[in-house]
């Protein structure tokens, strides 16, 4: 296991790609966190007294785990596009273990855009929102913690579902048309049901879980613990959503089941 | 578990792919210390079963074992096995130095390999390109790199001659007679049987899936004698006098010539000139190997 985490290290160090999905995901960062005033004009600011910086900063974040899902969809699809899974194959047969080491792989790559994103986002922060106020560090840590395990997440669960997938485009298209369009239509469904429970289901959906995990903490910060979780409902567009433990917790569960797909599919299929 | 034979093992083989049946129960085994050939028309399952072999696909019925156990078993598959098959992918992007040291983690030997198969291969003045500019036969150089890395046991090679120049398949004849020669296994693959009759002591010959020869490559050769072809005035007295004289093996071809075996055309005239039979033609029929292995695999492009 640890020799295939090593050459799945080289294989990412020697291509451009995770530095070619880094670099729009920074470029957002800082357009957003330096106008981040627009993207955080449903909260009102009397005065200049709220850190805005937390709320740019998590939008921010939830953007680029579509950045880290891309990622790993195409560090494991791309070896079925470039025939390279037969290589990786000989000299790992046992294909899960591959499998586990991309997503481990992935997931790093993952934390690390968190990481870069957010450290840039700061930086973008102090110099285009200096009229409202600093947050504090202990908020900023923790979103960005946070927005880090979402991002290790959707990586190692795009990782996983390029194996299911086995094909680069379909997988890219497939996961960009959901998270971009498909969540939001399913949670709009949801939302208009007569039902509860179905409109509740919308924050088990993994976008949606990822978002109300990185919203949550700023949502409080920003609106105070009563009506926080309201705006959470609000940003994630989901009705009751868990505090953002139980929804990274329900990220963790659908990038297992995904994991577990890909275990078997990959197992099956033939390497022509 | 691992017996450490070197010994590679076909059982009964078959791969059906929706309606087609690429390989259709195969058994053969693969010896140490011999390069075995593997030898089939384009379609008739060379590839499928290579690639069942190395797990790669999962066989129909059957199995195929290596050392004793499915290759996906073997605790350093890479150290067992070496294999260059065909569609075998590189990242363009990637330098075939930085493909290597990747590999290299994963069979878990040292970086200085790279640098030892790259040498082997000569593509040391290449290795820091990308693979994407590299030619057919650079790409097939670095694939034999890669089996290479490992310093398996056995070589399994799915047409590595295909993109070689004349020198880069010479050195490969010699590399893999050494190779066996050392006490290793080589199965090597080819539809051509002129191009690995210089180099294999085995032979497995398959068509349509299945194995329609197997064996010492002497033994295909003696399967077939040589024999006199002679065309004459009165074939049916001629044969009558060589079958006085103890020659039995005689056959009247489609075109009224006489295919006379086990005799040489020095007898063959003699005879003739003591029954007093004209003689127009006399010729000796060669043995051709490769028509031996058309007639085998009686390949797609046969009419009739
Ligand atoms: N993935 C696949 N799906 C469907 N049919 C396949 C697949 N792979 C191989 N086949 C079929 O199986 C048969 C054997 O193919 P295979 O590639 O093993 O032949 P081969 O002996 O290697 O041929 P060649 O000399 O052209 O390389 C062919 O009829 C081929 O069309
Ligand atoms: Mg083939």
């Amino acid at each position: 296991m640890g020799r295939l985490l090593r050459a799945e290290l080289r294989k990412v160090s020697s291509t451009k790609l995770w530095w070619g999905l880094l670099v729009p995901a920074v470029v957002l960062s800082i357009i957003i966190n330096v106008f981040g005033g627009l993207f955080t004009a449903a909260i009102p600011d009397d005065g200049g007294r709220l850190p805005l910086l937390l709320g740019s900063l998590a939008y921010t974040l939830g953007l680029t785990a579509v950045f880290a899902a891309c990622y790993g969809v195409v560090a494991t699809a791309g070896e079925f596009r470039h025939r390279t899974v037969t290589t990786t194959y000989l000299l790992g047969p046992r294909r899960w273990q591959v499998q586990l080491a991309a997503m481990g792989v992935s997931a790093v790559v993952g934390a690390g855009y968190g990481a870069v994103v957010a450290l840039v986002g700061v930086l973008a922060g102090v110099a285009g929102q200096a009229g409202s106020a600093f947050p504090s560090v202990g908020a900023l840590v923790a979103v960005t913690a946070i927005g880090m395990v979402v991002s290790a997440l959707w990586a190692a669960l795009g990782a996983a579902l390029g194996v299911v997938v086995g094909n680069q485009v379909g997988g890219l298209v497939g996961v960009l048309v959901y998270l971009l369009l498909g969540e939001l239509l399913i949670s709009a469904l949801l939302n208009s049901a007569a039902s509860v429970t179905l409109q509740r289901l919308t924050s088990y959906l993994p976008g949606n879980a990822g978002d109300i995990a990185i919203y949550d903490i700023p949502a409080r910060v920003l609106a105070g613990p009563q009506i926080g979780s309201r705006l959470v409902e609000t940003l994630a567009g989901v009705t009751a959503p868990p505090p953002w433990w139980g929804a990274l917790l329900v990220l963790a569960v659908w990038t297992a089941a995904v994991g577990a797909t890909g275990w078997v599919v990959g197992s099956r299929r033939d390497v022509t | 578990m691992n017996d450490r034979s070197g010994r590679v093992t076909v059982q009964g083989l078959s791969k059906r792919f929706g309606a087609v049946v690429a390989v259709d129960g195969v058994t053969f085994s693969v010896e140490p210390g011999v390069v075995t050939g593997f030898l089939g028309p384009n379609g008739s399952g060379k590839t499928t079963t290579l690639r069942m072999i190395v797990g790669l696909i999962t066989p129909t019925t059957g199995d195929a074992r290596v050392n004793g156990v499915p290759f996906a078993e073997l605790s350093d598959p890479a150290r067992v096995v070496g294999a260059v098959l065909e569609a075998q992918g590189f990242h363009p992007a990637r330098t075939a130095r930085r493909h290597l040291l990747a590999c290299a983690a994963a069979i878990g030997v040292p970086d200085a390999a790279v640098d030892h198969v790259l040498g082997t291969v000569g593509l040391t003045a290449d290795a820091d390109r990308g693979v994407g500019g590299y030619s057919l036969g650079m790409r097939q150089r670095l694939a034999l790199a890669v089996a290479l890395l490992g310093d398996p046991q056995v070589l399994i090679l799915d047409e590595p001659g295909n993109g070689l120049d004349p020198e880069g398949i010479a050195w490969l004849r010699a590399f893999l007679r050494a190779f066996a020669a050392q006490g290793r296994s080589v199965l090597v693959s080819s539809h051509l049987l002129g191009e690995v009759e210089q180099t294999v002591d085995h032979l497995v010959v398959i068509s349509k899936g299945r194995c329609m020869f197997q064996g010492p490559l002497a033994q295909l050769r003696g399967s077939r004698r040589a024999r006199v072809l002679v065309r004459c005035a009165a074939p049916a007295r001629l044969a009558d006098a060589l079958a006085r004289t103890g020659v039995l093996e005689i056959d009247t071809l489609p075109d009224g010539r006489l295919g006379v075996a086990g005799t040489d055309p020095v007898h063959v005239g003699d005879v003739a000139l003591a029954a007093g039979v004209a003689i127009y033609g006399l010729a000796e029929e060669k043995i051709d190997l490769e028509q031996l292995f058309f007639q085998l695999t009686a390949g797609p492009w046969r009419a009739g």
